[in-house]
């Protein structure tokens, strides 16, 4: 129930929550976890409104090439169809689980999230996107180490 | 830590630029693979690139400009904000390069109108929504979740560390942006400005002013400095 109660208790739970790399006991018993526990796991994890966090120092960020074409990719993706904004917003902060969200770049889950739909919607084979990095890799090593000119 | 073992140089591990990058890697994979599958052509991408080129804050401070001197404009910014925005050069219905408006950014506009008493400031909890066809591209504090999960809780705090000190007894209004809904801030005009100009009062509308996090001054045309994060192969030089 959203009563201001439930929902201070919920922020709390969610505020401990850190993406799981290392228990004791992954996958615990049954009877080792709580409704209010289960909620926090399965709320989508971009859901960060109102969570606790400190004080940082608020600095501005140049872009990186490979950021700044991410995005234009994902925008031209939804201009030509192969997903919508509603879509790729699922994809890229919600499917993506609270330690990728939390552990990548910002542009980074747009990135991976390009990859895993043209794979998902079978645009491109798996083997032919492993190729293609390879391609791409092998290229970059022959001029030098990198990968944009 | 211990200090029985000497493992602390580990930690200082060789930075990413040593290395081929696997971001830039899957950017360049993915891009060529859509082009060859003919998902989209090379020239899709370039024409959204120019676009993006084209975009920044100007239009909304050209766009508070005028209603300060306008107050038919002002009260066309409040009823009609995609009307308005025409006046400034945004169109968010037919804007190229697709036609028919950008995909992530939808078409409904609002203006925020600041009041001597009321101070309005502009956050996306769920993702990073932003008024990007007359604001531009977001700065990268706007996308932190720290920002988000504190904007909407501690307002007063966190426009104080941003430098923006407001008494007790101003009212602070946060806006939650959304994948539809995109919020500009109409600051107060400030002192010191009687008889500027249009292009004089553009001027001192700084992107930060039209978030939220500052609010104009007729001494300051930019943002106030902050340190900014070097890229590795920054985009446009």
């Amino acid at each position: 129930m959203a009563n201001r109660e439930n929902i201070m208790r919920h922020l709390n739970i969610v505020g401990q929550l850190q993406p799981a790399l290392h228990q004791p006991q992954h996958a615990p018993y049954p009877d080792q976890i709580d409704n209010a526990h289960w909620r926090a796991y399965t709320r989508a994890s971009h859901d960060v409104g109102g969570e606790a966090d400190v004080p940082i120092t608020w600095e501005e960020k140049e872009e990186e090439v490979w950021e700044h074409n991410t995005f234009v990719t994902c925008e031209v993706l939804a201009w030509r169809g192969m997903w919508n904004a509603e879509e790729r917003r699922r994809r890229q902060n919600v499917d993506v689980g609270q330690t990728i969200y939390l552990g990548l770049p910002y542009y980074g889950r747009w990135l991976m999230t390009i990859a895993m739909g043209l794979v998902d919607k079978q645009h491109v084979k798996l083997t032919e996107l492993i190729d293609k990095i390879e391609e791409v890799k092998q290229r970059a090593k022959e001029n030098g180490g990198k990968v944009y000119d | 830590m211990s200090n029985s073992d000497d493992h602390d140089h580990d930690h200082n591990a060789a930075p990413m630029v040593e290395e081929i990058s696997d971001f830039e890697v899957l950017e360049v994979a993915v891009r060529e693979l859509c082009i060859e599958k003919g998902i989209f052509t090379q020239d899709d991408h370039n024409q959204w690139t120019e676009y993006m080129h084209t975009l920044g804050p100007l239009p909304a401070g050209r766009l508070v400009a005028k209603a300060w001197l306008d107050d038919d404009y002002k009260q066309l910014c409040i009823d009609d904000p995609v009307k308005a925005s025409l006046a400034v050069g945004v169109d968010w219905v037919n804007s190229m390069p697709s036609k028919f408006g950008t995909p992530s950014d939808y078409c409904n506009p609002r203006i925020l109108v600041d009041e001597p008493k009321v101070k309005h400031v502009v956050v996306c909890t769920l993702c990073s929504c932003y008024p990007r066809p007359i604001l531009g591209q977001s700065p990268e504090w706007y996308r932190t979740p720290n920002y988000r999960r504190r904007m909407v809780r501690w307002p007063r705090q966190v426009l104080s560390e941003f430098g923006l000190q407001l008494p007790e007894d101003v009212e602070i209004r946060v806006a939650d942006s959304n994948q539809k809904t995109r919020y500009v801030v109409m600051p107060t005009r400030p002192e010191g400005t009687d008889g500027w100009s249009e292009d004089q009062l553009a001027e001192i509308v700084t992107r930060d002013c039209l978030i939220g996090v500052a609010m104009p001054r007729a001494d300051r045309k930019v943002d106030d400095k902050r340190h900014v994060h070097k890229a590795i192969h920054p985009y446009g030089h």
